[in-house]
């Protein structure tokens, strides 16, 4: 055995032991990566088409494991695009961020907010352009927006912190209440969803032409529920409805009660902006 | 009292053990002596200066957002600097005893080389551990004091605004909680160390049969990159190649030879918020464990047959 050992080369036995070690680990290993994978400790690959959008610097990123690190700065570049609203620039940049890191909701929610939000406000705000222009890149942007919260749905599918911001760009700049009702309709879904989520439900399919009596049976539901749900908004909607439904008078509910005296939340009444913005 | 002098013939020197962890703990310690002298702690230096940065930055988004982007770059920048300490640290270690001559004395004495293989390893790991801990400290700190100012700034905007609840403002401490300092942030660091102790004994593995310094820090800075892209090279170049035979091939001999790097970035989804699988944290420590012992076998199996 020694002697054979001084007579083979050392190369070979060093190659033959690693990859004896290799053929051992690999199975081992890939069971490893896909339990990691599923507790969302490790980072699946980027998907291929992703990898086309990828800049040189972030896809040496990924080769070299520097995902989180590159992720990190380059969120701190998006947070400049948006200091000198360089809303395409934004977006470039937040695709190679959701590209290296998929599963952090927060870069979704970030993406959404600056493009649906920041960005429409921006165009609805910014006179040095046209009027067609402005409509334009705003629903560019809100489109952008949406895209970006469909993919980010698809990585975490049960984010609602994602499904809270799509809402809010449906329902403050593309005023789609359908979209909006849907949106938070799913929302309710999840345990980690905030209260308001059912009540918003209801409230933006009342305001769907065609919806109304769906969106009755349900709001006059939660308002059946008890006391806690007696709340202004949910009153005011209610009556709208009964009034729009023409509902017989036993059946509407009560005008008296704990809430008689409570009147729909009033709008800010700032000077009206460009572009219809009012400021709290 | 007819007591027999000792014999002519027996051995003047006394049977060396075959293993001795005191001698391993000599050379380890004097590993650490000598990188201590190399100035290899400065670059603790480099990242202090960069959380000091950090600190400072205030980008425009809620206290849960800056803590989340504080911890995944500095626990990056932590990570990258384990890595890079573990491979320039383990290259130059050998060469420069053969270069100032030192490893001739030390095999000279009654020590053996798998002695002193595993002594030069475990003072580089006693280094990158020291450097972790501290680089950790200072990273912990720094999420602290940030988390302990939010924490209070909310407290203190919520309670004076009658429209949020109680139960409002124990949700938004929470959320701000949740990307602050939390124990399972260690665990992140033992990650980046199990990673740093696989790259250290690959290099060492290198260095043995390395012609040079940078030869060694080259060659593990590629097996490193190409370690780490495994996966996404895989379904890369098969997806381009249309999974080409000979692709598959020339991947799997890939996969065999080089260590998964990729495995080891477990630390993200735990610097994330991600809940701590700790069972998959002891797989990784064994598999870190079996690293260590086959590569310091390799290493052995191409020294000890070395003429210096």
């Amino acid at each position: 055995m020694v002697s054979f050992f001084r007579k083979t080369p050392r190369t070979i036995i060093v190659l033959t032991v690693l990859a004896a070690f290799g053929l051992v680990r690999t199975p081992f290993e890939n069971r490893l990566g896909e339990q990691l994978i599923e507790a969302k400790l490790v980072v699946p690959p980027p998907g291929m088409t992703v990898l086309d959008q990828m800049g040189q610097s972030a896809l040496m990123a990924t080769l070299g494991g520097l995902r989180p690190l590159v992720a990190g700065f380059l969120s701190l570049r998006g947070y400049e695009n948006f200091s000198e609203k360089n809303w395409d620039e934004l977006r470039q940049t937040y695709l190679v961020i959701t590209a290296l890191e998929p599963l952090e909701e927060s870069h979704w929610v970030n993406a959404i907010w600056h493009l649906g939000i920041n960005a429409t406000a921006n165009m609805e705000l910014d006179t040095k352009l046209p009027g067609f222009e402005r409509k334009r890149r705003f629903h560019n942007y809100a489109q952008q927006a949406i895209e970006f919260a469909e993919k980010g749905l698809e990585q975490v599918p049960d984010s609602v912190p994602i499904r809270k911001q799509l809402a809010e760009v449906y329902r403050e700049k593309l005023k789609d209440w359908e979209n909006a009702a849907r949106v938070y309709g799913e929302m309710m879904e999840f345990d980690d969803a905030p209260q308001y989520a059912e009540r918003f439900h209801g409230y933006f399919l009342a305001k769907v032409p065609g919806k109304e009596q769906e969106a009755y049976n349900y709001l006059k539901d939660l308002y059946d529920e008890g006391e806690h749900q007696h709340l202004p908004t949910l009153i005011f909607e209610i009556r709208r409805l009964e009034e729009e439904l023409k509902i017989p008078y036993p059946g509407r509910i009560p005008d008296a009660g704990p809430d008689a005296n409570l009147s729909r939340p009033q709008k800010p009444s700032s000077p009206v902006l460009p572009g219809g913005i009012v400021i709290p | 009292m007819n007591q027999t002098p000792p014999s002519v013939f027996e051995p003047a020197i006394k049977t060396v053990s075959p293993f001795s962890l005191r001698r391993v703990m000599v050379i380890a310690s004097s590993s650490v002596t000598q990188l201590v002298r190399m100035k290899t702690f400065y670059f603790l230096l480099a990242f202090a200066a960069i959380i000091v940065v950090l600190m400072s930055l205030n980008p425009p988004t809620t206290p849960a957002g800056v803590l989340s982007t504080i911890k995944r770059i500095s626990f990056g920048t932590m990570d990258v600097f384990a890595w890079l300490f573990a491979i320039v640290s383990t290259a130059l270690l050998i060469p420069k005893d053969i270069e100032d001559r030192t490893l001739y004395t030390i095999l000279s004495k009654p020590v053996r080389r798998i002695e002193y293989l595993i002594g030069k390893l475990l003072g580089v790991l006693w280094v990158i551990a020291i450097s972790l801990l501290v680089m950790y400290a200072v990273c912990a700190l720094a999420l602290w004091s940030r988390e302990t100012l939010y924490i209070a700034e909310e407290l203190e905007a919520m309670n004076a605004d009658a429209r949020y609840s109680a139960e409002n403002v124990s949700a938004q401490i929470a959320l701000i909680e949740q990307q602050g300092l939390r124990p399972e942030l260690g665990i992140a660091v033992l990650a980046s160390f199990l990673k740093a102790a696989v790259v250290a004994s690959v290099t060492i593995f290198l260095s043995t049969f390395a012609s040079s310094s940078l030869f060694s820090i080259i060659i593990s800075v590629l097996v490193f990159i190409i370690g780490h892209a495994h996966t996404m090279a895989t379904s890369f170049w098969l997806y381009q190649t249309d999974n080409s035979l000979f692709v598959q091939l020339l991947l799997k001999v890939v996969k065999i030879f080089i260590p998964n790097f990729q495995l080891y970035s477990f630390s993200h989804g735990i610097i994330q918020g991600e809940a701590v699988a700790y069972s998959l944290v002891w797989q990784m420590t064994g598999l870190t464990g079996v690293y260590l012992v086959v590569f310091l076998f390799l290493s052995l199996l191409v020294f000890i047959d070395k003429e210096f």
